[in-house]
């Protein structure tokens, strides 16, 4: 039981104060006359430091043995089996770290001043903003022999005319993955989301990206996905505020778990995730919206701080070798740009629409491409209205 | 007896004695608190003035030179939608801490007064035990019980019981934030509630008053210490929590912390303004702790 006779080895609250400081005011300098005096020069060095650069990118790459190479690609891009491969075939060990959004990849390449990566796989639109940041050298083609393989599409893209910087390893559309058995109507375009909102009410989900759900929205009124009219963004952004009920998350990545156990019936999401996770359930198939979608691209870059460019050349011919690539295509789902791996492809891979989308409903696809500071804002503080209401 | 101590070592004729004695009084508290201290420095204080700094340079971005140069970055912070985004962070924030207090305040009461003692500490340890799995596998996990088939929805169907639609909504938010946070609110009311002095029950008793009046009486003020501090740690806790928000509220689950995260690692990179949501944040929470230091910390002999 605690003792509750302390009380009369207690002063009264007056005669505390006056015992406590005491002792300091012999010292010369009270308590808090230290605090507030530290405080303001600390707060005085910090701020006058000014003039310092953001995180910048270091040029000076660190020391790394030869054979080792550490690699920054999304989550699906690569396994095991592959990096054993490669370093059967070399000799060279490579470390992927992933990342899952462009975005994500740009801020911790620039908050780290750089970092230890070899090799770095960007989309098509961050390509541009990373040559902009001069993050990026320039690929020595002489070294990249495979190059040749690709498709002629993609030996000069709009993205990077000549592949200058980047090499393009997949690519694939953006649509609709639906539940065939809940959806008597198959989706055959963005409307279809308006349309039916009362019978997908809180069973569908879209992509956690700004740029691609008012893209989408964009492309259905007739606008373009790199619209920078304000008017235009606006009435997108209003059109989706309609829609907003129905929505039951924005997410890139989540539905996929809820697509399979039925509790989504359909979800947004890029063509080379509904490829993965149609092979694990019949009942679930892609559909590619009739008035375009957005086209894009993965590529693999070189930064300009990469401690073993060496490496980083090494496995670019690795992936382009054409049998490499066919057996990635399979296995890991996603469409390569590399025509002589498509030819090496078995039929029902090469026929499979939602990973090779016919030319004509190419045509009507669209990259999204960077836009200037300013209208990211708008489309960032539209979409901020969205997901706050 | 008095606690009062009478330091005046100008008066010792002694000068050597006087030295070792100033010395002892800087170098032993230095010593102790000199690692903790240059910790807190280089990894509290000097990140805050950093971030403070950036706060006040209009839409920098990563490469820009850091040159202070206005409060535009606060003056945006005060525009309607961004105050709506904050207030949903209130809201979730006091809604768990209601939710922490309600709920964990009759299992520390139990723990603390009602089991037998010599369980108490395995009982304890018990409650405690969420705390050492992963926090976001426990929000994982909520997604899975709170999903339309999952496991709550089966069991209820099984019973005869109409189905809910709780993923994707406020309350998924408000059920998983507080599971989170509950073992802190139990852990600090325990300590507070093990102090109880029984004898005071014991007289309100005697002196003729219902049990519900002894416990707010008594029971409440004499526990506000512990009651202060848990609600505090909680709401401190709720307002930089964004992985809950993200994983269960859905589409309309914006809150500030994921608000700051978008300035720094979304499409827009705008640090100083991200910067200046992270000081208005850390003005709340400094608020909090402020009112705490005054109102909480009474004598309860009182």
């Amino acid at each position: 039981m605690p003792p509750t006779d302390l009380q009369r080895f207690k002063l009264p609250r007056g005669q505390q104060k006056k015992a406590q400081t005491k002792p300091n005011q012999n010292m010369g300098i009270s308590r808090r006359q230290f605090l507030q005096t530290s405080g303001a020069a600390l707060s005085g060095m910090a701020l006058s430091s000014c003039g310092w650069r953001l995180a910048e990118v270091q040029s000076s790459p660190g020391p790394l043995p030869p054979n080792k190479m550490y690699m920054f690609t999304w989550a699906g891009y690569t396994d095991q089996d592959l990096l054993d491969e490669f370093a059967e075939q070399t000799g060279i060990e490579v470390i992927a770290d992933v990342f899952d959004s462009n975005e994500a990849m740009l801020a911790k390449i620039q908050a780290s001043g750089g970092g230890a990566y070899s090799l770095i796989y960007p989309s098509d639109y961050a390509v541009k903003k990373m040559v902009e940041l001069s993050i990026i050298n320039e690929l020595d083609h002489s070294r990249l022999p495979g190059l040749a393989n690709l498709i002629p599409q993609f030996q000069n893209p709009g993205y990077d005319p000549n592949n200058r910087y980047s090499v393009p390893i997949s690519w694939g559309t953006t649509g609709l993955i639906y539940n065939s058995e809940k959806i008597q109507q198959p989706p055959d375009d963005w409307s279809y989301l308006w349309k039916f909102q009362q019978t997908l009410f809180r069973r569908l989900t879209l992509l956690n990206d700004p740029r691609e759900v008012m893209g989408a929205t964009l492309r259905m009124l007739g606008y373009s996905y790199n619209s920078t009219n304000r008017e235009e963004i606006k009435e997108a952004y209003e059109k989706l505020v309609a829609l907003k009920p129905a929505i039951a998350s924005f997410t890139t990545d989540g539905w996929r778990t809820q697509m399979l156990s039925g509790d989504m019936n359909m979800a947004m999401c890029y063509s080379s995730d509904a490829n993965e996770i149609m092979s694990e359930d019949e009942k679930l198939k892609y559909a590619l919206p009739k008035s375009g979608s957005s086209l894009w691209t993965d590529t693999m870059v070189i930064p300009k701080f990469a401690p073993n460019v060496d490496a980083a050349y090494a496995w670019m011919n690795f992936v382009l070798q054409p049998s490499i690539a066919a057996k990635i295509c399979e296995r890991l789902s996603f469409a390569t740009p590399n025509k002589k791996a498509m030819e090496l492809l078995p039929d029902e891979v090469r026929n499979n629409i939602s990973l090779f989308p016919p030319e004509a409903a190419l045509e009507k696809c669209e990259r999204i491409l960077p836009v200037s500071p300013e209208m990211t804002e708008i489309y960032e503080s539209f979409w901020t209205k969205l997901t706050s209401g | 007896m008095s606690v009062s101590t009478k330091n005046s070592p100008s008066t010792n004729p002694q000068s050597k004695l006087d030295i070792r004695r100033l010395g002892s009084n800087i170098l032993g508290p230095a010593v102790l608190l000199g690692p903790a201290g240059l910790w807190l420095f280089l990894l509290l204080v000097l990140p805050t003035l950093i971030i403070f700094q950036l706060s006040l340079v209009p839409n920098i971005k990563p490469g820009d030179l850091v040159i202070p140069s206005g409060i535009e970055n606060y003056l945006r912070v005060f525009e309607p939608i961004k105050l709506q985004v904050m207030g949903r962070s209130l809201f979730f924030s006091i809604g768990t801490t209601i939710s922490c207090l309600a709920l964990g305040f009759p299992v520390a009461y139990w723990l603390a007064q009602m089991a037998p003692k010599k369980w108490r500490n395995l009982l304890l340890l018990g409650f405690v035990l969420p705390l050492w799995t992963s926090s976001l596998l426990r929000s994982y996990a909520w997604i899975t019980i709170l999903r339309r088939t999952g496991l709550l929805n089966t069991v209820l169907t099984a019973l005869g019981l109409p189905a809910l639609d709780l993923l994707n909504r406020s309350s998924a938010v408000l059920i998983g934030m507080t599971y989170s946070y509950l073992p802190y609110m139990v852990l600090i009311l325990y300590a507070s509630l093990e102090k109880l002095d029984k004898r005071l029950l014991e007289a309100s008793a005697d002196l003729g008053s219902q049990p519900l009046e002894t416990f707010w009486k008594i029971t409440v003020p004499q526990t506000m210490p512990g009651i202060a501090a848990g609600s505090l740690l909680v709401f401190i806790s709720c307002m930089g929590d964004f992985v809950d928000p993200e994983l269960l509220g859905g589409a309309s689950s914006m809150t500030a912390a994921r608000l700051i995260y978008n300035q720094f690692l979304g499409a827009t990179q705008n640090w100083g303004f991200g910067s200046a949501m992270s000081m208005v944040l850390i003005m709340f929470v400094t608020v909090g702790i402020a009112l705490l230091l005054k109102y909480g910390d009474r004598d309860v002999a009182r």
